[in-house]
């Protein structure tokens, strides 16, 4: 009895659901919508045809057949390509290689080195003249440093004048 | 010319490729003939006549930017019925929601006329719109399948075609589609 009823609401279900379906899917546009796309159609045409006039290439690509198109993409991006590469190595040469960077100073017993030592924009030290000593020389058996008497200096800075070892050490005065 | 001579001039011919010469005049058959089964597709997802007609148009202003590609078109109803899905459903996508044109005296005047006591014995309009409301609450799979399975003029296999799967998985997604609807009707009750 009871399998009867739920049969009989399921057929009316389904009857229902057909309905709704058969009626959405039997929906009739207004009439004359052929003509009216044919007519926005015509004038989408005629828009177009005047479009190549009024944009140029722009237009006339979008004309031009897919292959063609395609062709010319990928010369695009070979070219596009080429002009990269090119430029790189066209840069990495006129870069001189040792104004790149100062080298690494590898000395040993210090965990870190001037790196004025080696760079060159730091002055460079000057080599003491032929035959002689250079600006100061240490004497470690007197304790004391002696300015050698040609030894060159910046202007205006006093030098005490060169004396004699035995008169200069104090401990020669007593 | 035997009847072998005639099949072996068909396989050596090359075959006759379907290519028009004039695109308008192809687009103005295309028109006649698949206008309205484009507009009942657009018309059951938008339930809106004026969209529905408007989406139908868009198609074949889309058929007309791309008919140097006619020529190639196998199935021409499946090719406009893919177009008009993908409008229709592009269209309610950035509606975001349904719209609220899901008039039900719209929707009354499009019935056939002849169909329409034939109906009114089985459900009235509200009912009518219920079982509509209630098919968008479906998953969007099974009730894409649904809808166009309500098209008159698409088989299983053009609408497995405008959907890109197979004719099984449309037959299962409309039974499930059907069943969840039935169950979904049964809990809100039919009003008798």
């Amino acid at each position: 009895m009871s399998g009867d009823m739920h049969s009989g609401s399921d057929s009316r279900i389904e009857a229902a659901i057909d309905t709704a379906l058969r009626g959405m899917g039997s929906a009739l546009p207004e009439p004359g919508i052929e003509g009216r796309i044919l007519n926005r159609v015509a004038a989408e045409r005629m828009a177009m045809e005047a479009e190549p006039a009024r944009n140029g290439w722009l237009a006339a690509l979008r004309h031009t057949p897919r292959f063609a198109r395609q062709a010319l993409g990928l010369a695009t991006t070979g070219l596009l390509g080429f002009l990269i590469v090119a430029g790189s190595v066209n840069h990495s040469r006129r870069v001189g290689p040792g104004r790149v960077a100062p080298p690494a100073l590898d000395l040993p017993g210090h965990g870190i080195g001037a790196a004025s030592a080696e760079h060159p924009a730091a002055p460079a030290s000057t080599p003491a003249p032929e035959g002689e000593s250079g600006r100061a020389s240490r004497h470690p058996q007197h304790g004391r440093a002696r300015i050698a008497p040609h030894a060159r200096k910046a202007p205006g800075v006093a030098l005490p004048a060169p004396s004699s070892h035995k008169s200069s050490s104090p401990d020669s005065q007593e | 010319m035997s009847c072998f001579e005639g099949q072996l001039a068909s396989w050596v011919a090359p075959a006759p490729i379907a290519k028009p010469l004039d695109n308008a005049r192809t687009i103005a058959q295309l028109v006649a003939e698949y206008s309205t089964a484009l507009y009942r597709v657009a018309f059951s997802v938008t339930r809106n006549a004026a969209e529905a007609e408007d989406a139908v148009q868009e198609t074949f202003l889309r058929v007309l930017r791309h008919e140097s590609r006619l020529g190639e078109i196998r199935d021409y109803r499946v090719w406009l019925v893919r177009i008009v899905w993908n409008i229709v459903l592009d269209r309610k996508r950035r509606a975001k929601t349904r719209p609220e044109g899901e008039d039900i005296a719209d929707h009354a005047r499009t019935l056939h006329s002849s169909d329409r006591a034939a109906d009114q014995t089985v459900i009235s309009s509200q009912e009518h719109a219920r079982i509509l409301a209630l098919i968008d609450r479906l998953p969007a799979r099974e009730r894409e399948a649904l809808l166009l399975s309500a098209v008159e003029e698409l088989t299983t296999a053009e609408i497995a075609a405008a959907l890109e799967t197979t004719e099984s998985s449309i037959r299962s997604r409309i039974f499930r589609a059907r069943r969840e609807l039935a169950v979904l009707l049964e809990k809100e009750g039919i009003p008798r």
